[in-house]
């Protein structure tokens, strides 16, 4: 995702608390379109709880806790659009082909690429593949993991997925891609990473972080890493994406174009497309714009009724967000000319690696964040 | 049922005397041509591109592949060709669809374009003034041939252009080719009406014919 230019000298940014540098509840005035077509629907809360037998059962690999979800399983049926294209119409990659970066060619450095490394395996999977096949059944560090892209919400995210292959099924929910898995054949939204429908219904996948970044900082970072090739079982035009472009962004993906599909909640405080970083931890969902992250290099988030402070801090090595649980977020700070984070000792580290408490957090589409997560608080400028 | 008979057979008259004239045939051809390349672009089947390289590259098995749905009305594609302006991606089924489609509108124009310069003024429109009615009756005609004929593209238009999408319009889209080839064949049966077929000997002596009357 193209963004701004960090700015090339700034000093040691102090840390903002929610509330002081514009963190804010729901809300819904702004000059954006809500959606005359879509039906929002009320966030009534997840009830369910997972079925025990069908968890003992799962070949899918699942989380010891539910995620958070702030509508009930039928709000989220109701909701879904469904057969947008037939099961399997949009066809995921299932013996991924790869090649070493340095043979890769037909890429410009700032186009976008999704990385995961894992138990020492760097794999890049550009965002011109994925956006026709949007699951990659792969395994990386000799696990078989999901990586995942949904291109109307903007979000890649991967899953462990056992000996399961994830597919596209096809429906919509909130914009966002609903996968299946072909074991049991439960119906899973992605930014939501739990089963709607299904035999697993209620229960949640075990998540890991893709970075979003582009191919010359990837390169830069992992030179002896793989990308996914654009040789795969099914034939697309991997130069044309069908529905803009990242670099610069334009079509769908500018910032400001409205969405396609009616969100579960309208929120119109900042144009629909624009990028976040979000996460949603128990004591609620929280999106910090990666603009003012840029800016910043740390954001602290914390009050509110929260039980914990959280610390975001700027990656500048591949132009991403990282979170982390801390007890008290207003001593850190930053160095940009180091792209360091300051600890409470005065250490600088690195912003990726901070020996604190990580939680998972992802980029998405400020229009389908506010969609899943209505109650969310945001961290940004404006 | 016999009018309806009739009525087939002058449709298939109409577009047999269509396509043995040389402007007829033209412009089934050229818009023809120019539809297949509109439904390819609009179905992101064919792209321009000044980047693209050139090579083709043909999938393991093509004759299974083929069969695969990927949309409501569309199939997989068999082959990527790089022709250094653009690609196409070459889904037979996608391509077959597309060219009866781009032959129906082809075959509407070209009915529309005869209503124009033979009218059926002596014909089924045998009252005073009727060369002029037929003549706008077929240019009318041709419009919707024309929206019948980009039904079938709606939601890739409507994706490209931003539109929202509801669950109601996409509940429409597997109607829209049946409904949109309805059309078209139903068109091409009114236009039949609208020109005069007769060859021109029998054509000039039911004038004569037509003006004894009116002198009487």
């Amino acid at each position: 995702m193209t963004r701004r230019s960090r700015r090339s000298v700034l000093a040691l940014a102090a840390v903002g608390l929610a509330g002081c540098l514009g963190g804010s509840g729901p809300g819904r005035s702004g000059p954006y379109d809500e959606g005359a077509s879509g039906t929002e629907a009320t966030p009534d809360g997840m009830t369910a709880s997972p079925d025990d037998a069908a968890l003992e059962a799962s070949q899918v690999p699942t989380a010891d806790e539910q995620l958070p979800v702030e509508y009930s399983l039928e709000t989220l049926r109701e909701a879904t659009v469904r057969e947008v294209v037939p099961r399997d119409g949009i066809p995921s990659i299932d013996d991924p082909a790869f090649e070493p970066v340095d043979e890769s060619v037909d890429r410009l450095p700032g186009d976008p690429v999704f990385g995961v490394v894992r138990n020492g395996e760097a794999k890049a999977y550009p965002q011109s593949v994925l956006v026709h096949h949007e699951i990659v059944n792969d395994e990386i560090g000799g696990e078989p993991v999901a990586v995942t892209y949904c291109p109307l919400t903007g979000t890649a995210m991967g899953f462990e997925r056992g000996d399961v292959e994830f597919g596209v099924s096809g429906h919509l929910l909130n914009s966002n891609l609903v996968m299946y898995d072909r074991a049991e054949e439960s119906y899973w939204p992605q930014m939501l990473a739990t089963a709607m429908e299904g035999p697993l219904e209620a229960a949640s996948l075990v998540e890991f972080p893709v970075r979003w970044t582009t191919w010359e900082r990837w390169t830069e970072a992992y030179p002896d890493s793989v990308v996914l090739a654009s040789d795969q079982d099914y034939v697309r035009d991997y130069g044309n994406d069908p529905y803009g472009a990242y670099n610069p962004p334009s079509g769908y993906y500018a910032e400001d174009t409205d969405w396609t599909f009616a969100p579960l909640t309208a929120d119109d405080r900042y144009p629909p497309k624009r990028p976040f970083l979000c996460s949603r931890p128990d004591d609620g969902p929280l999106a910090v714009s990666l603009e003012a992250l840029q800016e910043h290099g740390v954001y602290g988030i914390g009050g509110d009724g929260r039980e914990d402070d959280y610390l975001a801090t700027y990656d500048p090595t591949f132009d991403v967000g990282h979170l982390y649980r801390v007890d008290d977020a207003t001593e850190y700070g930053y160095d940009a000319d180091a792209g360091a984070v300051i600890d409470p000792d005065g250490e600088r580290r690195d912003p990726a690696d901070l020996p604190l408490e990580s939680v998972y957090a992802y980029d998405a589409m400020w229009f389908a964040w506010a969609g899943f997560y209505p109650s969310t608080s945001v961290h940004a400028h404006d | 049922m016999t009018d309806r008979r009739a009525r087939v057979t002058a449709t298939v008259d109409a577009c047999r005397f269509a396509l043995a004239r040389r402007d007829a045939r033209a412009v089934v051809a050229v818009v023809g041509v120019g539809y297949l390349l509109a439904y390819l672009w609009v179905t992101d089947l064919l792209a321009i591109r000044p980047d693209a390289g050139t090579g083709w590259l043909l999938v393991d098995d093509p004759f299974a592949r083929a069969l695969e749905r990927r949309g409501p009305i569309s199939f997989e594609p068999v082959a990527l060709l790089e022709f250094g302006y653009g690609t196409v991606l070459v889904s037979p089924i996608d391509v077959a669809i597309g060219a009866a489609l781009a032959g129906l509108v082809g075959l509407n124009l070209a009915l529309a374009s005869l209503a124009v310069v033979r009218p059926a003024a002596c014909g089924i429109d045998g009252s005073a003034g009727g060369a002029k009615k037929g003549a706008g009756a077929g240019l009318a005609a041709a419009v919707p041939a024309l929206l019948s004929g980009s039904v079938c593209c709606a939601p890739a238009i409507a994706l490209a252009l931003g539109i929202q999408v509801s669950g109601a319009l996409l509940a429409t889209l597997p109607w829209l080719l049946p409904i949109g080839t309805a059309l078209l064949v139903g068109s091409l049966g009114y236009l039949a009406g609208k020109i005069d077929v007769a060859p021109a000997a029998t054509r000039e002596s039911a004038a004569r014919a037509t003006g004894l009357e009116e002198n009487r």
